[in-house]
């Protein structure tokens, strides 16, 4: 068991750096007292105009600034509505998802036929750059962001209690933008790194995965970092079972993260406390 | 300083503030008095610049800090994170952040110790004095302080006291906002009492009686009805907790309601736990129907809005759009009309005119002397006194020996304090 | 009235979309409307889209109404087809009966996480559609495939919807529904204490109204709404299961129910409205070659303009 462990470690790290940022973003936004279920779409329109800015410009580094402004764009639409208008979160963030996969289908049957989807391997040292970045970088930052400085002090209070705050709308509008940054990297890594280009509906969840990994690790970076490498072996020893040929079919194990992910929301002992303005 | 002249506030049909002038002096205490609704912290959050005047002018001098009933705390964070939230800083650990708190809290010469602890976690009035202290913090001209002493132990306020003569004596001009009349005469250098939006006396402290303010406060035509004299045998007892509230007065009403099913509940926060706003007066009437039909749910409800004089264009009408004291009655009539042997009500009469809490006190009469047993939450003592056969006093989540209300008079205080 | 100027104003919109592919507007409108109710086919084929899309926005009505977010109809919906073919050796009604039950249990599966570990059901429900996506990927490619095993789909069901022309019966069922979801919600005691729940979980329970068992209820009710959807859709319009099975109607319930304020009678104009746009978007996709994810897009833009016109403020 050990053995499959160690050797689902590596992949477990490499496939699960796309969350791992989702779950950063998230953690931001729900710290500031949202709910933002459109991380989703968020990912899935930065795996798109991540490959698009990657085959215009030949160059990796322009395909993940146009992925997180992807993600940018798909943020400032979920503010606008959450933060401006008050909307309801849940049928904000479910909008928003809509959005992206209408808006991104209609583009790939649009640009289909072109070779626009299909992206040469993106060079080593970036990739292991921005794994790098997810797993110590990106923690490190968070950390003395939201704990140790004023700014993050005002953010959390935002999602603790919004009326001693004078300026709410800025702390959540920064949060936003600090997810879109981490979630739209996360978003272009998908498709630019762990596969050959963009396909339909291909983000599969991992918003959601996010969500409930940011719950698990009770709002905490170093809950978050488990939570993700927990469910990155889970979902690596998919592969590795796979490889193994121990009976179980494909498409079971491809239920496989879900059904993780459902334990892992039920795993969550004892009392949780939520920032306490979370969703208003 | 703080010059209002001719300041009027509205909320829609009710005059809030009406044509009110007062100036404040250099270094003094001000006591600002009333009753409930006269208008005393509609005018002071005008002053402070939080309400913006109908019409009048402002003049204001340096910062004025206000110090609210309702805390504006972060209930996750410590004391330390607090009072940081307001300072300007960049980066600080925990543990600076920390010792910063302790030389700002010993500047203010309130004892407040460690400030690691989250604020969910320590009792009401420290929680009132670190508002204190975030206000003091900002070195204001001007401190107003709203009902300050309804969450304090009489060593707390005799604490506080000190700190406001200490403030007054360095240059600070303080507004005490009470109804308190003892402290008041206490504390203040001046006094002006306030009645139905507008400045009925402006006085010096010197020489005033409480008997002079009350007189002054209220223009009282009747009292609350009296009670018929009913057969004590079937007569339900009516038991008082007393105490300074946040002593665990909302846990005790909470298990009260989940072991009592069936029985009739008050809640002490009427709008967000009493009624469904969005919902008609019709069907918040019959959510305890085990059966409803709509037309004779609003027959019913047209029944009970005569009986219980609810002020309402009728049963279609939103339940969340009428005034604080029909929302109560709307409550009451759902509650009681089941005849319920048990009854919960917690805070029952806050925040209503004395008319409807004379309302609310004959309804609870009335169904004690039908036999129900009554369980009275309630943070005025005057309540307590007039309604309870039995009282007892919480501190802290304990609840003191049942008293006589004669034996009460005597040791309520103290025991308040939890000093007995 | 907002909810009109809204539909039309997305559809306005969405012939923009036209000129991102080089096409006019107007043309695009133009097949869209035919595409959808431009003929006696046309008609048929929206009604028939029109079908789940009620069911799947009712059980969304119902779960808001009550202030549970389901948003699993995707999965109690694949889980309603799926137990509707098992059953439908049996018959029928039987198959119908089966489809609400597994819609319901599947759905029970997020309720019992929430009572028993305060998983947010907004979370659960999303998961246990993409898990019953590959469960209805292994029952295909598994121990429901057809016989010859040639592709990934199963057999033809073992009974059918009765049929008038190209409808099915779906419709009546779907429209019984709708009525009898109203009667719940309006006329009834334990309607009553659903929306009060739904409006102020905190005062039901003051008013002595248990608030879990509204949970266990909604979501028993919604999913096997959800579930009857897929079963019907089966046993009245394809008849058999594949892959992509579900086509989103599980999601497009959520705006199908949003457009109707959450009322269930509201909610038959909606379902109409949804299924002609996704009618007319396949007709786009057949002769423009411009695709019919738009119809997912026009859902998406009607609730952000319901957002906008103030019908739809969050409750704080």
């Amino acid at each position: 068991m050990i053995d499959v462990i160690l050797h689902a470690l590596p992949i477990a790290i490499i496939a699960s750096t796309p969350l791992l940022l989702a779950v950063e973003g998230e953690l931001v936004v729900q710290r500031a007292g949202m709910i933002n279920l459109g991380i989703e779409g968020m990912m899935l329109v930065a795996a798109m105009t991540g490959v698009i800015g990657q085959q215009l410009t030949r160059s990796a580094a322009a395909g993940f600034v146009a992925g997180i402004a992807g993600a940018m764009v798909v943020a400032a639409l979920f503010g606008v509505f959450a933060i401006r208008y008050r909307a309801d979160q849940i049928v904000t963030g479910t909008a928003v998802n809509l959005l992206a996969a209408g808006a991104t289908g209609f583009v790939y049957q649009a640009l289909r036929g072109g070779a626009l989807f299909f992206v040469p391997p993106m060079p080593e040292q970036v990739q292991r750059l921005v794994v790098l970045l997810a797993w110590l970088v990106v923690p490190a930052a968070l950390g003395l962001l939201l704990w140790m400085s004023r700014f993050g002090l005002r953010l959390r209070a935002a999602g603790e209690n919004p009326e001693v705050l004078a300026h709410v709308a800025r702390y959540r509008w920064c949060a936003l933008a600090i997810e879109a940054l981490l979630a739209g990297t996360g978003g272009a890594f998908l498709s630019l790194a762990l596969s050959s280009g963009f396909a339909e509906n291909m983000t599969a969840g991992r918003g959601f995965i996010a969500l409930s990994i940011v719950i698990f690790g009770r709002w905490n970076v170093r809950g978050a970092i488990i939570g993700t490498a927990l469910f990155g072996i889970a979902a690596a020893l998919q592969y590795t079972l796979q490889a193994m040929n121990i009976g179980l079919p494909y498409h079971l194990l491809l239920a496989l993260p879900y059904v993780v992910t459902l334990l892992i929301l039920c795993g969550i002992a004892g009392r949780v406390r939520a920032p306490e303005a979370l969703g208003r | 300083m703080l010059r209002l002249q001719h300041i009027t506030k509205r909320f829609g049909d009710n005059l809030a503030v009406d044509d009110v002038t007062l100036e404040l002096r250099r270094g003094e205490i001000l006591a600002l008095v009333g009753e409930n609704g006269a208008g005393k912290t509609t005018l002071m959050r005008i002053a402070a610049g939080e309400l913006a005047a109908g019409s009048g002018t402002i003049h204001r001098d340096g910062e004025i800090g206000i110090v609210h009933q309702h805390f504006l705390l972060v209930a996750g964070f410590t004391i330390a994170e607090n009072l940081a939230l307001q300072r300007s800083w960049r980066f600080a650990s925990r543990r600076a952040l920390e010792r910063e708190a302790e030389t700002l809290i010993a500047s203010t010469g309130i004892r407040l110790d460690d400030p690691s602890r989250r604020v969910e976690t320590i009792s009401v009035g420290e929680k009132s004095k670190l508002e204190l202290i975030k206000a003091i913090a900002k070195k204001p001209e001007v401190l107003i302080l709203d009902e300050p002493t309804s969450v304090l132990t009489p060593q707390e306020s005799a604490e506080l006291f000190t700190v406001m003569r200490a403030l007054a004596a360095g240059g600070t001009s303080v507004v005490f906002i009470s109804h308190k009349l003892p402290e008041v005469l206490e504390i203040a250098h001046r006094i002006v009492v306030m009645r139905g939006g507008r400045i009925v006396a402006e006085t010096e402290a010197h020489g005033m009686t409480a008997s002079d303010l009350a007189n002054a406060m209220v223009e009282r035509t009747s009292r609350a009805a009296g009670v018929a004299s009913t057969d004590s045998s079937t007569r339900g007892e009516i038991v008082a907790i007393v105490g300074v509230a946040g002593n665990g007065q909302t846990e005790l009403a909470e298990r009260f309601r989940k072991e009592n099913p069936g029985a009739a509940l008050i809640p002490e926060d009427r709008t967000r736990d009493g009624i469904v706003a969005e919902m008609s007066i019709a069907e918040n009437l019959s959510l305890k129907s085990r059966r409803w039909n709509r037309r004779e749910a609003a027959a019913s409800a047209s029944t009970l809005i005569a009986r219980y004089s609810i002020r309402a264009t009728g049963p279609d009408q939103d339940a969340g759009s009428l005034s604080g004291g029909n929302q109560q009655k709307v409550i009451l009539a759902r509650e009681l009309e089941q005849k319920p042997k048990k009854i919960l009500a917690a805070e029952p009469t806050r925040g209503l005119d004395i008319e409807a809490t004379a309302f609310v006190h004959a309804q609870l009469r009335a169904a004690a002397a039908g036999g129900a047993s009554i369980l009275l939450i309630t943070s005025d003592l005057d309540e307590a006194f007039a309604l309870a056969d039995v009282i007892q006093v919480i501190y802290r989540g304990k609840l003191s020996e049942p008293l006589t209300p004669a034996a009460a008079h005597e040791r309520v205080g103290a025991l308040m304090a939890g000093i007995a | 009235m907002r909810q009109l100027a809204a539909a039309l104003l997305a559809v306005v919109l969405l012939s923009l979309c036209a000129l991102a592919v080089g096409r006019s507007p107007v043309e695009l409108l133009r097949i869209l409307t035919l595409g959808s109710v431009g003929s006696r086919f046309a008609i048929e084929g929206t009604l028939l889209k029109s079908i789940p899309l009620l069911l799947t926005g009712l059980s969304v009505a119902l779960a808001f109404r009550a202030g549970v977010w389901n948003i699993g109809g995707e999965g109690q919906f694949i889980t309603g087809a799926i137990a509707a073919l098992i059953a439908s050796h049996l018959g029928v009604v039987p198959a119908i009966l089966a489809s609400m039950l597994a819609g319901a249990v599947w759905a029970s599966i997020a309720t019992l996480m929430r009572l028993w570990r305060n998983a947010p059901e907004v979370l659960t429900t999303i998961l246990l559609n993409f898990t019953a996506i590959h469960l209805l990927g292994w029952c295909v490619n598994g121990p429901l495939q057809e016989r010859s095993a040639q592709y990934p789909q199963s057999d033809l069901a073992g009974a059918s919807l009765p049929v008038a022309g190209e409808l099915h019966a779906g419709i009546v069922i779907a429209l019984a529904a709708s009525v009898a979801s109203w009667f719940l919600l309006y006329r009834t005691a334990a309607g009553l204490r659903l929306r009060a729940t739904g409006l102020n979980a905190r005062a039901a329970a003051w008013a002595g109204i248990n608030v879990n068992a509204q949970l266990v209820r909604a979501m028993a009710i919604s999913g096997a709404f959800a579930g009857l959807a897929g079963g019907i859709e089966l046993l009245g319009t394809t008849h058999r299961l594949f892959e992509r099975f579900a086509a989103g109607y599980g999601y497009s319930g959520i705006a199908v129910a949003l457009l109707a304020q959450l009322h269930p009678l509201a909610t038959v104009a909606s379902a109409m409205f949804f299924g002609a746009l996704a009618t007319g978007a396949g007709e786009l996709q057949r002769t423009a070659g411009i695709s019919s994810s738009i119809a997912v897009f026009g859902q998406a833009v009607i609730i952000l303009l319901l957002i906008l016109f103030g019908s739809w403020r969050s409750r704080d």
